[in-house]
């Protein structure tokens, strides 16, 4: 009976010791960070078929998000960062040139006299590549700097990958 | 006999168990609390339910600021530590940034405004890209974009390279313009993410003399 006992407080309390609620400082569940999440997506095509050995135009959508412009190609200001689109040598898959959408021009509330060159939301880049015969798993990269009305992301580079396949 | 020891064997056992797992219940509290506290260690943009206004929130305010020393375009080491006594404002800035260059000439006319009365700007570049001092040639290069910017802007005020170094310490830096405006003793009494408004600047400025 008193070994019943000890064991019942026992066991009691060690279930209080070992599943007291955690409960973490209060957080603020309102709060959020305006610039939050990926402000670049690459969207499709995951894979292209093309002809082994000869140029092929591949078009590669991407999605920014949303209140967020990135700089075009050709930003009107030396100091600006370009969007800039390139595969890595040594994959079978060769980057002959890289066409880029011309940008829309974005006036900041607080800067009337000054226009920049950018993109929002969907834009389309075409590489014209030429790849090998084969299968390859091609890891390019996209190189861009995001900013809203009133701040700017620091310059980031995403992977943008594609399954080339040269018949 | 043989009753009383195996009972006390049991509480004995279950003695241990307690041990164990207070102790263990114990290591993962102050573990979860070391995230928390990381995570708080990140200023973030909270929007005001009411208004719609976002406002930074940055957990150094009220905190002494970090202490920096770093190089200035002419590569000499200044340092927070030597503007004790001043309300300073320490703007972390980028070339690329264009809200920032939309800032900086209300940033010069504050600071001509004030400055008598004990006041000075340290504008910091944090440019992001990676590169660091083992790279000479894109150093030097990003030096000398940052400086020909200085010079068009015509930044009165001291310029340091290399913010990238210090971002942790001041929260991250995920998005510029940021600034942080420390009063005398080099308190932060006010912290500002993102373009607001010259008058907003002035505000804290005045916060800063004020303490």
């Amino acid at each position: 009976m008193i070994v019943r006992m000890h064991f019942g407080i026992a066991a009691a309390a060690l279930a209080l010791c070992v599943f007291v609620p955690l409960t973490p400082a209060q957080t603020d569940s309102e709060s959020r960070s305006v610039l939050k999440g990926a402000p670049v997506e690459y969207m499709f095509p995951e894979q292209v078929t093309v002809a082994a050995g000869k140029s092929s135009d591949i078009a590669l959508h991407f999605r920014i998000a949303e209140g967020l412009h990135i700089n075009s190609h050709t930003p009107r200001d030396e100091y600006l960062i370009p969007t800039a689109f390139a595969i890595p040598e040594g994959l079978g898959v060769h980057l002959q040139e890289a066409s880029y959408p011309d940008g829309v021009d974005l006036t900041l509330p607080s800067d009337p006299s000054n226009k920049l060159s950018v993109y929002t939301g969907e834009f389309v880049i075409h590489a014209h590549i030429v790849a090998e015969a084969g299968d390859h798993l091609v890891e390019a990269k996209l190189h861009f700097q995001a900013c809203n009305n009133t701040q700017c992301l620091p310059p980031k580079t995403i992977p943008v990958a594609i399954d080339v396949i040269g018949k | 006999m043989k009753r009383n020891t195996l009972v006390l064997s049991v509480v004995l056992l279950i003695l241990a168990i307690f041990a164990w797992a207070g102790w263990a219940n114990f290591e993962y509290r102050n573990q979860a609390a070391e995230r928390l506290l990381a995570s708080a260690a990140k200023g973030e943009l909270v929007v005001d339910a009411s208004t719609g206004d976002a406002k930074y929130v940055s957990p150094l305010m009220g905190k002494p600021a970090p202490a920096f020393a770093l190089e200035d375009l002419s590569g000499k080491t200044v340092s927070l530590a030597d503007y004790k006594g001043k309300a300073v404002l320490v703007n972390f800035w980028a070339t690329w940034c264009s809200p920032c260059k939309i800032e900086t000439p209300w940033l010069i006319e504050l600071r001509n405004q004030y400055a008598s009365q004990g006041f000075e700007i340290l504008g910091v570049s944090t440019e992001s890209d990676g590169v660091g001092k083992d790279d000479k040639a894109a150093w030097d290069k990003n030096k000398a974009l940052i400086a020909k910017s200085v010079q068009q802007m015509h930044m009165p005020y001291p310029v340091l390279i290399d913010g990238d170094s210090i971002s942790d310490q001041y929260g991250g830096l995920d998005e510029l313009p940021t600034s942080f405006f420390l009063d005398r003793k080099g308190n932060v009494v006010a912290a500002q993410l993102g373009l607001t408004s010259k008058s907003d600047i002035e505000d804290n400025i005045k916060k800063a003399l004020a303490n």
